[in-house]
Parts: C-alpha cells; sequence; structure tokens
C-alpha cells in the first residue's frame, strides 16, 4: 500500500509541477469563460451600433420619404447627431451623388448610404452600401426602418396620421427562453445546452489529454527501463493502478480548479460584461444537485480508468512516440467518434442514438453527462449506463493489465494483434 | 537453507516459440559474487527477471533467502540494475532517488540522509555543485549511470543483483562499480551479475554459471571450474641452454604427455593425474637451474570457448534474453 502510495505520489507531483500543466490550468478558465461570455457579448452585437447614425439617405422619392426614413433610423431623433443626413436628389444626378456618397465613405466621413427611390415607396427595392454592410444587426436596422417608412407612407394615404401609426407598429418585443423537465422549471435552455457543452468538452478533453499522458508515462518507463526497476520492486498491477490513480488525480485537481475559476467567473460575469460595454443578461446555470455532482464525478473516474487503462497497455506494447501514435488510433477514433456526437446528442437528447450511446461503456462517460445536463434521466437508464460501463472498466483494466506486464518487457519489434492476444493468455 | 542467496531448482520458462531457460539449477552461496555467464540470448536475463519476480517461471521453484521469490519481504532485499539503464529524464535526481528508495520500503527521511551520502560518496555532490538538484537530463552519461547505481543500493540490499553492469561504463565508473562490488562482498552481501566479458568475471567472481541456449553448461568456484575443465600445463624457463639435460624427462610418457617449445619457455602438458610437483623435482635433481614453473591455468574465456563453442554463441544470438 506504501508503495502503491509512492507510484500514485510521484505520477501527481511530477505532472502537477509541470509547466504544461499550469499552462492548461490556466487555459481552462479562460476558454471556458469565453465560450460563455463571447456568445452573450455576440449576442448583444446582435443590437444595431452606432454606425448607421453616421449615414447618409440619397432621397430621389422627391416626396420627402428620405427625411422620414431618417427619423425611423435615429429612433429618437432628439438625441444630437443620430438623425442621418438626407440629399434630395433628381434620379437623373443619381449616379453623381451616389458616386460622391462613396467618396465620403471611402474617406471615412461617413459609414454607408441608403438609396431610396420611386420602387422603394412601391415597396420593392432599396440600396445599402458601406463599410458595415456585413453587420447583419446594422443592416437589420436600417431595413426595419426602411419598412416602417413604407408601412407609414401607406397607412397616411389610407388615412392614418403618423402619432397613431407609431402607436400601431411599435413592437418592443422580447423573446425569452425557458427550459421545463420533469421537475418544472430549470433556467434558461441555452444555458443547459452550453453547460452540457461544457461538460462534453471536458470530460472529451480530460479523457484524451490525460490518456495521452499516461501512455506517454508508460512508454517512458519502457524504454528507459525504469519500468524494470520498478516491476522489481512493486507487482506490476500495483504500478497500473498507481499510474491510473495518480494521473487521474492530476486531472481531477485540473478539473475542480477549471470548475471553481469559471464559477467565479460566472459571477463576475456582470461587472465583467459592464467592462465590455454589453448589456448584462440574466443567466442562471442550471441547479446541480450534490447527488447528480457526484454521478458527474463517477461517469468521469469511471470513463477515465476506461480509456486510460486501455491508453497504458497502448504505452506499454510499443517501443516509440510513432509508433504509440498508430497503435492508438483505435481507441482515439473510439473517443473522437464520440465527439462528434456531442452535439446531435445536445440537440436531441431523448433520440435512440442518445440513448444508445449512452449504454456504450466507450461513449458513455462523455454522452451520458451531457444528457443529464440537458433532461432528466430516468433512474433505470443511468443504473443500467453506469453498470455497463464499471463492467467495461473491469474488462479494460483486466485486458490492459495482461498486455501491461508483458509488454514492457518485451523490446524490439511492434507486436502484432495476434501477438498481443497470446501475451493476454501468457501467466506471468 | 539460507546458506544459499538464490536457490533455483528446475526452472523452466518457455515463450511461444522457444524455451527461454530449461530445467536450470544454480544456487548462489550467501555472501559470494557470482557472476552469470554466456552469449546474448543464451537466457541470463530471464534467469535474472525470474529472481527478482518481474516474471514467474513455468515449472520449478526460486527461492530467495529461503524464501519464495514472490515473497514481498524477499523483494525488499534485492536491488536491482538493469541491462539498459535509463532514469524518468524530467525529474530532480534526489526526488528520482527518493521515489525508488520508497518502492523498496525505505521511509522519506531516512532515505533522504542516504541519498545525500550517496551523492558525496561518489562525487555527484560538491562544495560547487548539487548535481542531486539538477534534472536526470541536465547530467552527463555517467553521471546518470551513478545515480542508477545508487538508486541499486539506496536500500542497503542483502543481495545486488546487476545485468551486464559493464556494458556502457566509462573506466573510471567501471573501477567504481568493481570496488564497490567488492566492498559489499566484505559486507557480507550477495552480488550477482550477468556479464560476457570472461575477464571482469574471472577477476571479480567467487562463483560462476555459464549458460547458453537455456541450459547450464557448468556452474561451481571459479578455481573449481578451473581445475576441473582445465589441462594442466605447466611453463618451464631453465636458465642457459639447459633443455637437452632434461629430454630424458620430457620424453617420459608417464609424466609428461606433450611439451611445446614456445621460444621464451617450453609450455608442458601433464598427463592425467601427473604431479607437477614430481616433475619440479626430476628437473631440480637432473641440475638444471629453473628460472620459472609455473602452474598455467586457462582461462574463463578459453574455458567458455570450448564448453560452449562457437557454434553456440551463434544460436544464442537470436531470441530473448
Amino acid at each position: 500500500m506504501a508503495k502503491l502510495w509512492a507510484i500514485i505520489k510521484r505520477e501527481y507531483v511530477e505532472r502537477v509541477r509541470s509547466k504544461w500543466f499550469v499552462i492548461a490550468t490556466l487555459f481552462g478558465p479562460i476558454f471556458f469563460s469565453a465560450i460563455i461570455i463571447v456568445p452573450a457579448w455576440l449576442s448583444s452585437r446582435s443590437k444595431a451600433t452606432s454606425d448607421i447614425y453616421n449615414t447618409t439617405i440619397l432621397d430621389a422619392t422627391a416626396n420627402g420619404f428620405g427625411h422620414r426614413l431618417a427619423i425611423n433610423i435615429a429612433g429618437d431623433s432628439t438625441i444630437p447627431g443620430r438623425v442621418p443626413e438626407v440629399r434630395v436628389v433628381a434620379p437623373s444626378m443619381l449616379t453623381r451623388a451616389e458616386s460622391t456618397a462613396t467618396h465620403e465613405v471611402m474617406d471615412k466621413e461617413k459609414t454607408g448610404y441608403v438609396v431610396v427611390d420611386q420602387q422603394t415607396l412601391a415597396g420593392e427595392s432599396a440600396r445599402y452600401a458601406g463599410r458595415n454592410a456585413t453587420s447583419i444587426a446594422d443592416m437589420a436596422q436600417i431595413k426595419s426602418a426602411i419598412r416602417e417608412t413604407i408601412l407609414a407612407s401607406r397607412l397616411e394615404k389610407v388615412g392614418l396620421d403618423n402619432s397613431r401609426m407609431k402607436e400601431i407598429t411599435f413592437i418592443p418585443l422580447d423573446f425569452s427562453t425557458e427550459r421545463i423537465t420533469e421537475k418544472g422549471r430549470v433556467g434558461s435552455g441555452i444555458a443547459s445546452v452550453m453547460f452540457g457543452f461544457a461538460i462534453g468538452f471536458l470530460l472529451y478533453a480530460s479523457i484524451v489529454i490525460y490518456g495521452q499522458t499516461i501512455m506517454s508515462g508508460v512508454l517512458e518507463e519502457k524504454t528507459t527501463r525504469v519500468a524494470e526497476v520498478v516491476m522489481s520492486s512493486v507487482p506490476t498491477d500495483t504500478l497500473l493502478a498507481g499510474k491510473v490513480l495518480g494521473v487521474g488525480a492530476v486531472g481531477l485537481t485540473q478539473q475542480i480548479i477549471w470548475i471553481v475559476t469559471t464559477y467565479v467567473l460566472l459571477q463576475l460575469r456582470a461587472p465583467i460584461m459592464a467592462r465590455l460595454g454589453a448589456p448584462t443578461m440574466s443567466f442562471t446555470l442550471p441547479d446541480i444537485s450534490l447527488g447528480a455532482g457526484l454521478i458527474f464525478l463517477l461517469f468521469f473516474l469511471f470513463g477515465f480508468i476506461f480509456y486510460s487503462s486501455l491508453f497504458a497497455a497502448v504505452g506499454s506494447s510499443v517501443n516509440s512516440e510513432s509508433e504509440a501514435r498508430q497503435a492508438a488510433s483505435p481507441l482515439m477514433i473510439m473517443i473522437i467518434s464520440t465527439a462528434v456526437f456531442i452535439q446531435p446528442v445536445l440537440l436531441n437528447p431523448t433520440g435512440t442514438t442518445a440513448r444508445v450511446l449512452s449504454l456504450v461503456p466507450f461513449s458513455s462517460p462523455i454522452i451520458m453527462p451531457i444528457r443529464m445536463a440537458v433532461i432528466g434521466i430516468p433512474p433505470l437508464e443511468l443504473a443500467a449506463s453506469l453498470g455497463l460501463l464499471a463492467v467495461g472498466c473491469v474488462a479494460a483494466l483486466w485486458l490492459a493489465s495482461r498486455i501491461y506486464r508483458v509488454g514492457l518487457l518485451m523490446y524490439g519489434k511492434r507486436p502484432s494483434i495476434r501477438e498481443m492476444a497470446r501475451w493476454v493468455s501468457y501467466s506471468r | 537453507m539460507t546458506e544459499y542467496a538464490i536457490d533455483i531448482v528446475n526452472v523452466t520458462k518457455r515463450y511461444a516459440e522457444h524455451a527461454a531457460v530449461r530445467d536450470l539449477t544454480l544456487r548462489v552461496p550467501t555472501g559470494s559474487v557470482y557472476g552469470l555467464l554466456g552469449p546474448n540470448g543464451a537466457g541470463k536475463t530471464t534467469t535474472i527477471r525470474m529472481i527478482l519476480n518481474i516474471i514467474a517461471p513455468d515449472s520449478g521453484t526460486i527461492h530467495i533467502f529461503g524464501r519464495p521469490s514472490s515473497d514481498p519481504k524477499v523483494t525488499e532485499r534485492m536491488g536491482y540494475l538493469p541491462e539498459e539503464r535509463g532514469l524518468y529524464r524530467k525529474m530532480q535526481v534526489k526526488r528520482v532517488l527518493k521515489f525508488l528508495a520508497e518502492l523498496k520500503g525505505v521511509k522519506g527521511s531516512e532515505a533522504e540522509r542516504r541519498i545525500d551520502d550517496w551523492l558525496e560518496r561518489l562525487s555527484l555532490k560538491t562544495a560547487e555543485k548539487d548535481w542531486g538538484l539538477s534534472k536526470v537530463d541536465e547530467l552527463s552519461r555517467g553521471m546518470q549511470q551513478k545515480v542508477q547505481f545508487i538508486g541499486t543500493l539506496l536500500h542497503d540490499p542483502d543481495l545486488v543483483i546487476l545485468d551486464e553492469p559493464f556494458s556502457g561504463l566509462d573506466p573510471i565508473n567501471a573501477q567504481a562499480l568493481k570496488d564497490t562490488v567488492v566492498e559489499l562482498k566484505k559486507r557480507g552481501k550477495t552480488v550477482i551479475f550477468s556479464t560476457h566479458l570472461m575477464d571482469n568475471a574471472e577477476r571479480l567472481c567467487d562463483s560462476v554459471c555459464i549458460i547458453a541456449r537455456g541450459e547450464k553448461v557448468l556452474d561451481g568456484t571459479v578455481t573449481g571450474v578451473k581445475e576441473e575443465h582445465g589441462q594442466r600445463n605447466v611453463a618451464l624457463a631453465l636458465e642457459g641452454d639447459g633443455m637437452q639435460g632434461i629430454a630424458s624427462i620430457l620424453s617420459d610418457h608417464s609424466l609428461v604427455k606433450r611439451a611445446d617449445d614456445s621460444n621464451r619457455f617450453f609450455e608442458i602438458e601433464l598427463v592425467p593425474g601427473g604431479d607437477p610437483q614430481t616433475l619440479l623435482r626430476r628437473i631440480v635433481e637432473s641440475g638444471a637451474s629453473v628460472q620459472r614453473f609455473e602452474m598455467i591455468q586457462p582461462s574463463l574465456h578459453e574455458i567458455f570457448l570450448k564448453k560452449v563453442g562457437a557454434t553456440g554463441i551463434e544460436e544464442g544470438m537470436t531470441g530473448h534474453g
């Protein structure tokens, strides 16, 4: 037991001290806060910017459409500098006026210009040209201002005055979404999808990163022959267990740091968003009970043991990093093909694909926690998933320990699948 | 039972294609320096791994200090230096050594004290520089070898197993290793090492075992092996040109089988059971003046070549160690 502890301690301390651990641990919170804050910031960007006020309206309608449009674009014409400049031009002079306006935009005096003419009055077409032409929000704002102005002139024709028209067309709709499960309302739907994605990413990343860490650690011990010295002191199963537990503890440490700092960043979200000049949105994380947290932890541990023991077996059977990469490709395919399903599962967490993948041991440690984040899972399904994963873990450990103890002592050529199968049958 | 540090009885280990070790019986007396000799692939490393309980024999028994080799108590009494050597490259020297000591059941503070002692002793820790604080890959190859050697001996093992210890050692470290082996023996420790360098074995070992193709060819004390397997030759040189005077003695086929003139001396092969003392007395009685009279013993190298033969070496070159 003291020896197992010595191995766990070495794996843990040496890795936590490495600069890669420090970098990755710092990178995590930045990444997670980015995936939470950036979408919110982007959505705040979806409100039109002040760029639209600094535009020119080239009015070839000859009925004052341009002035009404300018007021609609400004929204609130009492704020100075908001009302776009209007130039009334004769249709024949339009080409020259456009050319002048283009130069103004090129010289950065103006953001862009709108052309309105008879076809605009007929509700057929209007044109905009400017530096912000790719801004969806700005264009939407201008487009809706034009529509509003057309609508207003039509209503005027049937005898409705301007103030009544405002009353009728003003619809400041705020569309919020909320999720309902059998436990009731559980906060914003977007939030839980993001949360599910974060969980999936976290599990995927740690399995890939730490699985490969174990693999190259085993390979290092083999190529430097340290393994032989260690094996002369402890049984190989102890060595394997020590590595899996030690590296697993490193992964867990990192995740705890990630989760805590991300949580803190989320709490500080309002001031950060304010700094970015974006309006704060209400954002509630899904409520995770202690029980659910423990189940997440179990999935992480089982998933980690499943993959890392197999990665260790691969590391023990090869002689170089390049051989290891090749030999690990079946494992990587298993993980990546699971990751490919993260999004479909998030979109349809109750579908057959999602249900099957959350029962298969190689995908369940990633897929099931994602589903748990977005929907409620019947306890029976949860138990079946965990049970199968536990069985998978035992099988993986059994297989891995048998390959491991023979592989570590075999040098030379990379073994074929058949040779590895024979190793499994060796007594020791 | 415990007069043997290692007691191997009828051990066989086979891999799919071949038997790495066949029906090997081997006893290493406690407190001796024991050489396991054989060509590459003879089964030396497999034997050593079985002694260390890294792999288990298919049949037969192995006892270390009277206990089965799988007994964890026995593990802590053995120190092992594998053939090809390396350490965790990115780890600090002291921490590597502490880790190795902990695996052998040495407590942390005690391990640290011993590590400092050893580092000073092998001049890895001097007034100017403490290499113990460096990372392994900052050390030269020779220094890494020293560190590894410390790792083998840190827990003060009663049985030290060295697999091809001299391969890749620079002359200074090789000498340090020889000195340490002698010192270990003086302290009553048992040292077993495998080698294909017969010179080293001949100088250091009390007893040897030659194995080839997984089987024991011969074993015993070095002197015993030489007596048993060597011819009994005498090198004789006389002052002046006095060979004529002893010609009758040399042609006495009840005593001398053959006499070769090797220019500077005569190499005389005695008949089986012939007593070299009788030969000496008769030469002296003949009035010849003896300048040199010396029993020539065959070297282990010669015995090895004779017993294993060139074919044995070649056949043994392939397969697992």
